[in-house]
């Protein structure tokens, strides 16, 4: 992977905060179904997002403990195609709107 | 290629075969998990839609496809890295649909845990429950083998 030198890091870090300025932070929420296999869950997680291990065990738990968990946060159109994927995966994912940004 | 096989009981799972079949009809008209898709546009809701049973369609038929004559004959199903992830996720469709269809009367906690009492079962929620089970088995027995390449791929 490339690191970007630090004029070309501001430049995009500026477009990139315009952007989500413009159309909101949204996040990818994934909800509890009593079906699901954890482990199949992480795999899932893992595969969608690159999760490691932990992270894809802290956020499957989330999801089994708490009924939820926001596992993206970012532009719209993104968290839709988030969402969809999750979707092919018969897993309950919705997109909702950040209030916090 | 990563391929494993499973020698599975011909008495015990063939009779299975018939509900996996039914619900698997009833999936090509319908997700296997109901989506609450928000406020976009009807257009757009259908296209998604769409796909998403155009997908759920070809994993079923995957899943199906490995009842062929070799398992009726051996008692054998294959598992690689192309019907793996197509295999996996029918799996999770069917249990959606077997939780929706049949076992509905089970409460959640039951479920997860799988403490049911089999005997206050009727027969048509008992093969079911078997069904669930079994492709729990084949989901976990992916899992366990073949993750690695589903995640990677």
């Amino acid at each position: 992977m490339t690191r970007a030198g630090p004029k070309d890091s501001s430049s995009t870090e500026t477009i990139s905060h315009t952007e989500l300025k413009l159309s909101g932070v949204w996040r990818v929420v994934v909800l509890n179904d009593p079906v699901n296999l954890m482990s199949y869950v992480m795999m899932v997680f893992k595969k969608i997002f690159g999760f490691s291990e932990t992270v894809a065990r802290r956020h499957m738990l989330e999801v089994h403990e708490q009924g939820r968990s926001v596992v993206w946060s970012g532009l719209r159109e993104k968290a839709e195609a988030y969402v969809y994927t999750l979707q092919q995966w018969h897993l309950t994912a919705v997109v909702e709107s950040d209030e916090t940004h | 290629m990563k391929r494993i096989e499973v020698k599975l009981s011909l008495p015990v799972v063939a009779p299975l075969l018939d509900v996996i079949r039914q619900l698997a009809d009833g999936l090509g008209q319908k997700l296997a998990a109901p989506q609450d898709l928000g406020d976009i546009d009807q257009e757009f809701r259908d296209a998604w839609v769409g796909d998403l049973l155009e997908g759920q369609n070809k994993d079923v038929k995957a899943l199906l496809a490995l009842f062929d004559d070799e398992f009726f004959a051996e008692g054998i199903v294959a598992f690689d890295e192309e019907n793996a992830e197509p295999i996996v996720r029918a799996c999770a469709a069917v249990r959606l649909r077997l939780r929706e269809v049949y076992l509905k009367g089970l409460d959640d906690d039951a479920l997860e845990g799988g403490e049911v009492e089999l005997e206050q079962m009727s027969e048509a929620v008992r093969k079911a429950f078997m069904c669930y089970l079994f492709l729990a088995t084949v989901q976990e027995l992916i899992i366990q083998h073949l993750d690695s390449s589903i995640i990677e791929s």
